[in-house]
C-alpha cells in the first residue's frame, strides 16, 4: 500500500471517529419529551382535590446511601424505627433506584418522579453548573411551596441548594468534599432540628445526612462506624417522631426516611448492583396506624439480598407525596401512587386518585409517541398490540372506559386496569430503549465501523509483518470488542487485562527462550519478576463488582503499615524529581534544574501530606513528624496554589525556550530537549 | 552445537528434538485411542463432586489419573533412551543422548518400561507439581488462600501433561532446555502439554462472569480447561500439527 493512500485512510479514520462519537452520543443522550410548567388541579384534573389529604406537612429525611438492610435487617442500629414498623406507625419499602446511583440524579428522581438519564452523571460532577437546576421544573417541592401556607426549609447536602436555588426560606448546606468527616457534616444538620420542630411556619423540611455515605466510602458497609451512625440517625427519627406525637402544629406531619441510593460491598455506588439500587424507604406517622397492620421487623428472610418488604420505584415517592399531602402530581412524573396508602380513602376517591395519576402519565406517553390515536380501541387482551405505544394506548382505553362505565362495572376492576396502565407505562417509559434514538445509534456505529476498516487497512501490512505479535494485537483487540457484550466483563475489565498480559508475558518467555541460546541467565527470565509484579498489581486494588470489598493491599495492608505507604510515596516523588531534573530548565546548569525540580517535588509532596492530614488522618498515625510546621499552618488552598504555580512556572521555563529555539532555527533543531 | 558453547552473543536455538510416535504394536495403537476417552470419562464422572468439594475430589482422583497415565506410557509410548538404559537418569547431564525416533521399537522387557514410568511419576509429583503451583500463582491463582486447591490443580496439570514428557524425553538438560523454549515438534505428548497450558489459561475466562454458578469457583474452570485442552491438542498434535513447531516470529 502506498504511503499516500495510508495517510489518506488514516486521515479519514481520524475524522470519522469524532463524528461517529458525536452522532452516537446524540442518539444515546437524546432530548427527552419534557412538559414545562406546573401541574394544577384543573377541571379535568380533579382527583386530588376531591381526596382530602391526610397530611399537611412533610419532613423528608434523606440519609445518603441508606441501603435497605441498614434499616430492616437484624444487624441494624435503627431500633426505634424498627419498633414503629412492628407497630404499624411506619410503613417500610425498598425503593428501587435506577442506575446511575449517585446523589444528584437520585434527588431528581425523588423530587420530579422522572427517570434521569446517564447525562445527569456528567451534570452531577459539574455541580457548580446551574443548567441542571430544577427550579423551573415541576417537583413536589415547588408544589408544596405553591400552597398558600407553603414555606420550605432545607438542611444537609448542598446538592439540594444547587438544584433548587431560591426555593428554601431557611437553609444550611453541607458539603461532601472531605469524606473523612463522619460527624461534623451530620451535626451541622442535626443542630437545626430541635429549633425547626418548634417552628410552625414551614410545610416542608428537607434533611440530607451525608455521614453514613462517607463511612461507606471510607471503610465499607461493615465498618465499625456504621452501627453507631445508624443509631445516631435512629435517634433523630425518634426525636422527630416524638415531636409529631406531642406538638400540636405537627400532628398532621408525615416523616419520610429514605436513602437516595445504596452501596455495594466496598461501600461505593454509581452502578447497578443490587446493593446500590436498593435504598430503604420508610413513611412514618402515628396516622398510619389505622391503615397499616405493622410488619415483622427486623426481617430475617427478605425476598432477595436487599429486597425487603414491597419494592417500589424511587419515582413513586413523588405521586405518593402528592396524594398524601394533597397537591397535583408533578407534570413529568412517571411514578405510580404506592397502593398501600390508598386505604386512607373510600373506593371512589381511590379511583379518582389513580385516574389522575394515570392521566398525567398518559400526557408523557403522548409526548413520547406522538402518532398515537387519542382513543385507542379498548380490548380485553392488550398483549396482542404490536408496539409499546399501541400497548399503552390499548391499556389506557381499557382503564378509561372501565372508569367511565363505573356504574355498571365494579370498582376493583377499574382500579386494577388503572394500576396496570400506570405500571406498564412506567416500565416502558423508563426502559432505556425508549430513551435512545436507534437511527442515530446505527449511523454512529456505521461511521465507527468505517473508521475501523480504514485504520485496519492502514495497519494491515504492519500487522502481517509482525506475525505472532500482530496476531496477539489483533486477538486482544477483537476479544476486547467482544468483551463489551458481556456486562460482567465490562465491570470486571481489569481481569481481562490481567489475564491477557499474563498470557502475553508467558508467550514472551517462550519466545525469548526459543530465540536465543546463551549460557548463564537468559533474558527470558525477566518474565518471572514481571509476572510477580503483575501478580502484586492484581491484589493492589479490588475493583469491579464481583470481588468489591475483598481484602487488598491498598485497603488492608497499607493503612495498617502506613510507613510502607509513605516510603513508597516518597520513592515515587524522588524518582519523579530525578527524572524531572534531567529534562527541566534545559538552558540552566545541572544544579539549577535539580534545585528547581526538588522545589517542585517538595511543594507537591507537602500538599499531598497536608491534604491527607485533613482527608485521611489515619494514614498519618504515628508519622506526625512527617507533617512539617509550614504544612500544618498554611491553608490547603494556599498549598494547592503553590504546587500548581510551581508546575506552571517550571513548564514555562522548560518549554518556552525550546519553542523559541525551534522557531528561530526554522524547526530544524527540534527533537532534542 | 554442543553444551559447552561459551559464546556470549545470543544465537538461535536449533532444536534437535524429534516427534515421537506410539509403539508399533496393535495394543498400543488401540489403547492410544481408548486412553483419552478414559481420561475424559474419568473427568466427567468426577465433575459433580469436583464442583461440590474441589479439594477432596482433586485429591482422590490423583491415584486413578496417575494409574491411567502410567499405563498409557507403558503401553503406548517409547521410553526415553537415556532413562531406560540407566535407572538414575539425573546422572547423565553432559552425555549426548540418542533421542526417541519415530516408530521406535518396543523395548524388550516390561521392567525397562515400568521403571521409567515410575520415575516419571515421582518426578512429575515432586518436581513439576510444586513448580507449576508457583507458576499458577504467578498467573493469578490465590496466594494467601486456596493453597491445596493450587497444589492439587498443579498436580493434575503435571500428571496430564508433564508425566508423559518425562517418560519419553527423560531428564536430559538439552531437551528440557528446548521444552523451556517451547520448541518441541508436535506429537501426542507435546500436543498434550501445549493443550494443558493453553486450556488452563483459557479456563480462567468464565471466572469473572456474574452467573454466580458453583462451577465458576477456583480452580474448577482451570482444571476443566486443562483436561479439555489436553484432549483437543493431543489429537491435533498427533495428526494435524504433527512435526510442526510453534513459530514465535
Amino acid at each position: 500500500m502506498s504511503q499516500r493512500l495510508s495517510i489518506l485512510l488514516l486521515t479519514i479514520a481520524n475524522l470519522l471517529i469524532p463524528i461517529a462519537i458525536l452522532t452516537f452520543a446524540t442518539g444515546f443522550f437524546p432530548y427527552k419529551p419534557f412538559i414545562p410548567g406546573r401541574a394544577s388541579f384543573g377541571d379535568s384534573n380533579d382527583g386530588g382535590r376531591h381526596a382530602s389529604a391526610p397530611f399537611d406537612k412533610v419532613i423528608f429525611m434523606v440519609v445518603d446511601a441508606l441501603r435497605s438492610d441498614f434499616v430492616y435487617s437484624n444487624n441494624s442500629g435503627f431500633k426505634f424505627t424498627q419498633s414503629l414498623i412492628r407497630s404499624g406507625a411506619a410503613m417500610p419499602f425498598t425503593a428501587h433506584a435506577t442506575s446511575p446511583t449517585i446523589t444528584m440524579p437520585r434527588v431528581k428522581a425523588i423530587t420530579t418522579g422522572s427517570i434521569p438519564s446517564f447525562l445527569d452523571v456528567i451534570l452531577n460532577f459539574a455541580e457548580s453548573d446551574t443548567t441542571s437546576s430544577l427550579a423551573n421544573q415541576d417537583t413536589w417541592l415547588s408544589q408544596l411551596k405553591d400552597k398558600p401556607e407553603g414555606k420550605l426549609i432545607m438542611y444537609g447536602d448542598d446538592t439540594w441548594l444547587k438544584l433548587f436555588p431560591d426555593t428554601f426560606s431557611r437553609a444550611d448546606g453541607t458539603s461532601s468534599f472531605f469524606v473523612s468527616d463522619f460527624t461534623e457534616v451530620d451535626n451541622n444538620v442535626t443542630r437545626h432540628v430541635p429549633l425547626e420542630l418548634k417552628q410552625s411556619d414551614w410545610n416542608g423540611m428537607i434533611m440530607h445526612y451525608l455521614g453514613l455515605d462517607h463511612i461507606g466510602h471510607k471503610s465499607g458497609p461493615r465498618s465499625p462506624h456504621m452501627i453507631p451512625k445508624q443509631t445516631e440517625m435512629d435517634g433523630i427519627v425518634k426525636q422527630i417522631y416524638e415531636a409529631i406525637e406531642i406538638e400540636n402544629h405537627l400532628q398532621s406531619t408525615l416523616l419520610v426516611l429514605c436513602g437516595d441510593h445504596g452501596m455495594n460491598d466496598a461501600g461505593n455506588h454509581g452502578g447497578s448492583a443490587e446493593g446500590e439500587t436498593s435504598p430503604a424507604l420508610v413513611f412514618l406517622s402515628p396516622k398510619l396506624q389505622p391503615i397499616s397492620k405493622g410488619s415483622e421487623c427486623p426481617l430475617i428472610a427478605p425476598q432477595s439480598t436487599f429486597g425487603y418488604y414491597n419494592t417500589v420505584e424511587q419515582s413513586d415517592i413523588a405521586p405518593t407525596l402528592a396524594g398524601l399531602l394533597g397537591f397535583p402530581v408533578p407534570l413529568n412524573n412517571l411514578g405510580v401512587f404506592i397502593p398501600d396508602f390508598l386505604d386512607f380513602w373510600s373506593q371512589d376517591v381511590r379511583i379518582r386518585l389513580m385516574h389522575e395519576n394515570a392521566r398525567q402519565i398518559l400526557d408523557i406517553v403522548r409526548g413520547t409517541f406522538p402518532g398515537l390515536p387519542s382513543d385507542g380501541v379498548a380490548s380485553t387482551d392488550c398483549t396482542l398490540s404490536q408496539s409499546d405505544g399501541e400497548t399503552l394506548s390499548c391499556l389506557w382505553s381499557t382503564a378509561d372506559s372501565s372508569v367511565k362505565g363505573l356504574s355498571q362495572g365494579d370498582s376493583v376492576t377499574a382500579l386494577q386496569a388503572l394500576t396496570e396502565f400506570a405500571k406498564r407505562a412506567q416500565d416502558i417509559m423508563s426502559s432505556t430503549a425508549s430513551n435512545y434514538d436507534i437511527g442515530r445509534l446505527n449511523i454512529g456505529i456505521l461511521l465507527a465501523a468505517l473508521a475501523t476498516v480504514a485504520s485496519l487497512a492502514t495497519a494491515f501490512t504492519v500487522l502481517l509483518n509482525a506475525r505472532s505479535t500482530g496476531l496477539w494485537t489483533s486477538s486482544v483487540t477483537i476479544l476486547y470488542g467482544v468483551m463489551m457484550f458481556a456486562s460482567s466483563y465490562v465491570e470486571e475489565e481489569h481481569h481481562f487485562w490481567y489475564w491477557a498480559s499474563s498470557g502475553w508475558l508467558g508467550w514472551l518467555f517462550f519466545k525469548q527462550r526459543n530465540a536465543e541460546e546463551t549460557k548463564g541467565l537468559s533474558r527470558a527470565w525477566s518474565a518471572v519478576p514481571l509476572l510477580a509484579i503483575l501478580r502484586v498489581i492484581r491484589i493492589w486494588n479490588q475493583t469491579g463488582q464481583k470481588h468489591a470489598g475483598e481484602p487488598d493491599i491498598a485497603k488492608m495492608f497499607l493503612p495498617a503499615h502506613n510507613f510502607v505507604l509513605w516510603a513508597l510515596v516518597l520513592a515515587t516523588y524522588l524518582d519523579v524529581i530525578r527524572r524531572l531534573s534531567r529534562r527541566a530548565v534545559p538552558w540552566a546548569s545541572r544544579q539549577l534544574s535539580l534545585a528547581a525540580s526538588f522545589a517542585l517535588g517538595i511543594t507537591s509532596l507537602g500538599f499531598k501530606v497536608a491534604f491527607t492530614k485533613v482527608d485521611a488522618p489515619e494514614l498519618l498515625e504515628g508519622l506526625q513528624f512527617f507533617v512539617l510546621g509550614p504544612m500544618k499552618e498554611a491553608s490547603l488552598v494556599a498549598q494547592a496554589r503553590a504546587a500548581f504555580f510551581s508546575i506552571a512556572i517550571l513548564l514555562i521555563l522548560t518549554s518556552l525556550p525550546v519553542i523559541y529555539q525551534r522557531m528561530s532555527y526554522g524547526g530544524k533543531a527540534g527533537g532534542e530537549i | 552445537m554442543t553444551e559447552t558453547t561459551t559464546q556470549a552473543k545470543p544465537r538461535k536455538l536449533i532444536p534437535i528434538s524429534q516427534s515421537i510416535s506410539v509403539l508399533p504394536t496393535d495394543t498400543a495403537r488401540i489403547y492410544n485411542y481408548i486412553h483419552p476417552i478414559l481420561i475424559l470419562s474419568l473427568y466427567y464422572l468426577y465433575f459433580p463432586s469436583l464442583v461440590a468439594d474441589p479439594v477432596s475430589t482433586l485429591k482422590n482422583s490423583i491415584a486413578p489419573l496417575a494409574h491411567l497415565q502410567i499405563i498409557y506410557c507403558i503401553v503406548c509410548l517409547p521410553p526415553s533412551k537415556g532413562s531406560s538404559t540407566q535407572s538414575t537418569p539425573s546422572t547423565t547431564p553432559k552425555k549426548v543422548v540418542q533421542f526417541a525416533k519415530p516408530a521406535a521399537k518396543p523395548p524388550a522387557t516390561l521392567a525397562s518400561r515400568i521403571i521409567p514410568a515410575i520415575l516419571s511419576l515421582l518426578l512429575s509429583l515432586s518436581l513439576s507439581a510444586p513448580l507449576l503451583t508457583v507458576i499458577l500463582i504467578l498467573f493469578g491463582a490465590p496466594l494467601t488462600t486456596h493453597f491445596w486447591h493450587n497444589l492439587l490443580c498443579a498436580t493434575h496439570i503435571s500428571l496430564l501433561g508433564v508425566l508423559p514428557l518425562f517418560y519419553v524425553h527423560g531428564v536430559d538438560g538439552r531437551i528440557w532446555r528446548e521444552i523451556s523454549g517451547a520448541c518441541l515438534p508436535f506429537d501426542e505428548v507435546w500436543g498434550g502439554v501445549v493443550g494443558v497450558v493453553v486450556g488452563a489459561w483459557l479456563g480462567a475466562v468464565p471466572i469473572p462472569l456474574d452467573w454466580d454458578r458453583e462451577w465458576q469457583k477456583w480452580p474448577i474452570t482451570i482444571v476443566t480447561g486443562a483436561y479439555l485442552g489436553w484432549f483437543v491438542f493431543r489429537f491435533a498434535g498427533e495428526y494435524l500439527l504433527r512435526g510442526k513447531r510453534i513459530e514465535f516470529d
